[in-house]
């Protein structure tokens, strides 16, 4: 009798577990959209737009600098940057399109991290020259094919 | 590979600064200097292969002392000169700091009358891009002991320099003695012309270029922080200038566009003579502190010039709507 019960207790356990896997399951399947051509996929792009947006505003809000205010706003953009690209690098792309994007924020960090040292030394022409490599990584328009709505905008300064 | 050129000069830089100043040597110093494209005949260059101590400099250039030195690079084939210069400049608070510069590459000034070299601003520590372009030094020919010629530094001047050779065995101990200080013919006319309504208006930038943040997404803003600095003339996409002023002193309003940042500055003390235009830059309207100057020239409705802002300069070109 103490038998059958433990056995149709374990049954019944083993059913709820499958069940419950198989729910899991669904919902996985219905978010992850992955374009195998190389598009963003849903999950990716939603979250990354958010980061993004947060970013933005963080940056737009620094205004323009005056000369003298220069390495404190590299500094925050810097920051700001590392933290968007710890975000987004989190988030696992799979597309081609999004690993490209990821791919040149994980630059675009590194490169602030020089332009930030030339404004210490107080070299400006080194920071201008430094920020050619920024340009020529073209992240909105990376953005723009991992369809990145928010993170293809540029900030717009608040002052 | 830029970055190895950088290094390469650094370490040539380096080694040419352990012979700067009070050496005896005159060769053999230079190492690394990657060869020149352009050569100028050793009949030319050989000649300024010297020790120079500065005797006079433009007032505005705010350079106390100096001294420099040309040499050949070692084992260079064929042959070219490397310079290096240390002056002693007033900072703004009237102390007196070491700018250190090498020259290089030189190149012979049109009809004979010399050579010219970019000014490589060298920097106290070795990091990326310690060795950056910071104006360009001339040297006229050489008369007797003597050769005058022009600098320009920090996008500014050109002001008039005049050095003495130093013979072999003459060395200034590492203090050259103070630099007589040329005056500058400065415009002091009022306004930018005889009359307010040559100059009055409404001004569109016609020097505009592609704007370098379009495709830079959330880079953008910094990008366009970054690319109004410099002293080679920050990259403007867009601008305006309103001139008032007739009846009362004039002054000016400018905005600059560099990529997604906008900057207004307030122009004060326009003065023009000729076709020289200059005005003094505020940041934060006309009663706060300047921050540089307008130079340029101008006239029939246009004004084509640099603006200075602390480290930066914008080339500027306005036309009259």
């Amino acid at each position: 009798m103490r038998t059958r019960f433990f056995a149709s207790a374990a049954l019944l356990g083993v059913v709820g577990v499958v069940a419950l896997a198989g729910c899991g399951g669904g919902g996985s399947s219905s978010s992850g959209s992955t374009s195998a051509s190389g598009g963003g996929s849903g999950d990716f792009a939603s979250s990354a737009d958010a980061a993004c947006t947060t970013a933005n505003k963080q940056i737009a809000a620094l205004g323009t600098p005056k000369q003298a205010e220069v390495l404190k706003y590299m500094e925050t953009t810097e920051t700001v940057i590392e933290k968007l690209d710890g975000e987004v690098q989190a988030l696992g792309a799979t597309g081609s399109a999004e690993k490209a994007y990821t791919e040149a924020l994980g630059k675009a960090v590194i490169t602030l991290n020089h332009m930030t040292n030339a404004a210490r030394n107080e070299n400006f022409d080194a920071v201008r020259e430094i920020s050619d490599e920024l340009i020529e990584l073209n992240l909105g328009e990376l953005a723009e094919s991992a369809e990145l709505t928010v993170c293809a905008e540029v900030p717009v300064s608040e002052a | 590979m830029r970055r190895a050129r950088l290094v390469l000069i650094l370490g040539a830089v380096i080694a040419l600064l352990g012979s700067v100043g009070v050496a005896m040597a005159t060769t053999g110093a230079t190492t690394g200097y990657p060869q020149p494209k352009v050569v100028v005949p050793a009949s030319v260059s050989t000649p300024y292969e010297q020790r120079y101590v500065l005797t006079a400099v433009g007032s505005g250039a705010g350079i106390r002392s100096g001294e420099m030195k040309f040499e050949f690079e070692e084992g260079s084939s064929p042959e070219f000169l490397v310079g290096i210069s240390e002056f002693y400049s007033y900072s703004p608070d009237g102390s007196i700091e070491t700018s250190l510069f090498t020259f290089y590459p030189f190149t012979e000034l049109p009809g004979g009358k010399g050579l010219k070299a970019p000014a490589l601003k060298v920097g106290a520590s070795a990091s990326y891009g310690q060795v950056t372009e910071d104006g360009e030094l001339q040297m006229f020919k050489i008369e007797g002991n003597r050769v005058k010629g022009q600098i320009r530094l920090h996008g500014d001047g050109p002001w008039p320099v005049e050095f003495r050779i130093l013979s072999d065995d003459e060395s200034t101990g590492g203090h050259p003695p103070v630099a007589k200080q040329l005056p500058e013919a400065e415009p002091n006319n009022p306004g930018w012309g005889a009359e307010g309504s040559e100059y009055d208006g409404e001004y569109e930038l016609t020097n505009a270029a592609a704007n370098p943040t379009e495709k830079a997404g959330t880079l953008g803003a910094v990008i366009g922080v970054a690319q109004g600095l410099g002293t080679k003339g920050a990259v403007i996409s867009g601008g305006s200038m309103t001139v008032k002023g007739e009846g009362k002193p004039a002054t000016a309003e400018v905005t600059v566009e560099t990529g997604g940042s906008t900057r207004h500055f307030t122009l004060t003390k326009l003065a023009w003579a000729g076709d020289k235009r200059t005005a003094q830059v505020h940041e934060n309207g006309p009663t706060s502190p300047p921050v540089g100057r307008l130079e340029g020239t101008g006239g029939q409705g246009e004004l084509k010039g640099r603006l200075i802002d602390g480290h930066t300069v914008y080339q500027v070109e306005f036309k009259m709507k």
